[in-house]
């Protein structure tokens, strides 16, 4: 058997003396739309700092392609193909839309002082090429008539499109969303969903953390459902939203 | 004519040290109040360099701006460990200490006494003494410096200090180096605040720690402040007016005594009522 898109093995994260995970295993396999669904403190996010390499594991290891992440920084985790978005959005609010999504393209001249003080006209002609990109990506996402709006007058469900973008913009296949759903109108939320479907049938991977079961239900191939900083279940929205033992944790709190 | 020559100059040197504190402070948001001790460094390395005869001008400030470079990268270094106000008690520590070398190594900063005698500036064989050709050669520089800020502010690098200043982990979680840009923002701001010293000294003929203390930091980031944080327009406002303070005092009919701590005094002012009231400067954007 060829080894999983993304495999997670044995995870451990303590924070003093809170496990936050705890033996903790799982695969996310390639064009397929992942949710990881839990109550608060299960360690969703957890996982993502983990996977990103923001948080190092005290115990095991997430390997990406048959390639182990481990020891490897943010940066280098971007360059092979991962990128997240995070719960509370951290976009440069102020900067304008395109400039959030520029700043996320890869490798750019002029990204350094010497190229920039010394080359301009090729810097000036690469940017050129680099905005387009960027305002593709923008109209990808829907925001191509906001690109010169600074963040701070974008809408929230404006906002988390641009998170979106500003993923896509990095060129990752795998992208780990953390609740691009919640706090969204009923109209956005439509938006989101066929956005994250549109992205699935272009070859993206998509990891999410949604708590909305309705979300859940209309988007996710698979559901990994997470209790405690375990892996408790796996399988297919319908299987999981239906188990009575999974729903009294999730929406009755039992412990 | 030779008071307006001066002035024009000495604001000039000011601008270059703007650009260094506006880059550093302003745009990458590493908030430094060291950069008068960088300037004193520079300036003096200059100065010893000319009064010893052991090169000329050019390779001078070629020196002084590798050696300010160097050390901008190093007492920044704190802040890519501790951020915001941590930085600040850092860098404040590393201004004292600075003053404290300037005015106690007698043998390399002629101590409180200062260093006179510095000889003027030479290009390429031509000495540069009259206050025209001085204004000339700030002009230049300052010139360069501008265009240079102007290149990096457009350029993705000046993007990637102004995202970085908002949200690092931002900035890392689409996978560039912060470590690197801040880095080189250092860089950049040393080699500003480097030659500004080395021409700060040759025109001045005469330096000492005075110029180089906190006060003289705190005078910086107020221009910064009231020119205007994060532009251009801003960092050549800011010194070229508050340069002309002390001017505008000599027509008022004070004695001198009070017309220094006068000037203090609106400095300080200044800064709050800008702080408070208009924080954007008068040509910028928000610190």
């Amino acid at each position: 058997m060829s080894a999983a898109y993304l495999e997670a093995a044995g995870l451990e994260v303590r924070f003093g003396g809170l496990l936050a995970l705890r033996d903790c295993s799982f695969t996310v396999e390639s064009g397929r739309i992942t949710c990881l669904v839990g109550p608060n403190g299960a360690g969703k996010t957890t996982i993502f700092n983990v996977i990103t390499g923001f948080l190092k594991p005290n115990q095991g290891n997430v390997a990406f392609k048959g390639q182990s992440l481990d020891g490897l920084t943010p940066q280098a985790i971007v360059g092979t193909g991962i990128a997240r978005t995070f719960q509370n959005l951290r976009l440069f609010v102020d900067l304008t839309a395109l400039d959030n999504v520029l700043v996320g393209l890869p490798a750019q001249a002029g990204e350094e002082p010497i190229g920039a003080i010394f080359r301009p006209l090729h810097v000036a002609r690469a940017q050129k090429r680099r905005r387009e990109e960027a305002l593709a990506t923008l109209d990808h996402v829907g925001l191509a008539d906001r690109a010169h709006e600074y963040v701070r007058n974008l809408s929230y469900g404006e906002q988390k499109l641009l998170t979106v973008a500003r993923v896509l913009a990095t060129g990752a296949e795998l992208l780990l969303l953390d609740e691009p759903a919640s706090g969204l109108s009923a109209g956005a939320l439509d938006g989101i969903m066929a956005l994250l479907r549109r992205l699935q049938s272009e070859g993206k991977t998509l990891l999410v953390v949604e708590h909305n079961t309705r979300v859940v239900q209309q988007i996710a191939d698979e559901v990994l459902f997470l209790h405690q900083g375990h892996l408790m279940a796996t399988g297919s929205p319908a299987k999981i939203i239906s188990d009575p033992a999974l729903a009294e944790i999730y929406f009755g709190g039992a412990i | 004519m030779d008071f307006l020559f001066s002035y024009i100059a000495l604001a000039e040197v000011y601008v270059l040290l703007g650009l260094s504190t506006n880059l550093l402070v302003g745009i990458a948001g590493i908030f430094s109040v060291s950069q008068a001790a960088v300037f004193g460094v520079g300036a003096y390395i200059v100065a010893q360099l000319l009064m010893t005869e052991t090169m000329g001008f050019v390779p001078a400030m070629l020196v002084a701006s590798l050696v300010c470079i160097a050390l901008n990268v190093l007492v920044t270094l704190p802040s890519l460990r501790v951020s915001g106000d941590y930085f600040v008690v850092t860098s404040f520590g590393i201004q004292l200490l600075a003053t404290a070398v300037f005015i106690n190594w007698t043998q390399g900063t002629g101590g409180a006494n200062g260093l006179p005698g510095i000889p003027p500036p030479d290009l390429f064989g031509v000495m540069l003494e009259t206050n025209a050709q001085l204004v000339m050669l700030t002009t230049v520089s300052v010139g360069l410096g501008c265009l240079a800020f102007w290149l990096i502010m457009r350029a993705p690098f000046g993007r990637l200090l102004r995202a970085i200043r908002e949200d690092e982990l931002a900035v890392a979680a689409v996978g560039k180096g912060v470590l690197q840009a801040k880095v080189s923002a250092a860089a950049l701001a040393g080699a500003f605040a480097g030659s500004a010293g080395g021409l700060y000294a040759t025109f001045l003929s005469f330096i000492d720690p005075v110029s180089f203390d906190l006060d003289a930091s705190i005078l910086l980031l107020t221009m910064v402040v009231v020119g205007g944080a994060r532009t251009l327009a801003g960092s050549i406002i800011g010194p070229f007016l508050l340069l002309a303070l002390p001017q505008v005092l000599t027509f008022i009919d004070i004695p001198t005594t009070i017309a220094a701590s006068a000037r203090q005094l609106i400095y300080g002012v200044l800064l709050i009522v800008f702080m408070l009231f208009r924080p954007q400067g008068l040509a910028g954007e928000k610190l």
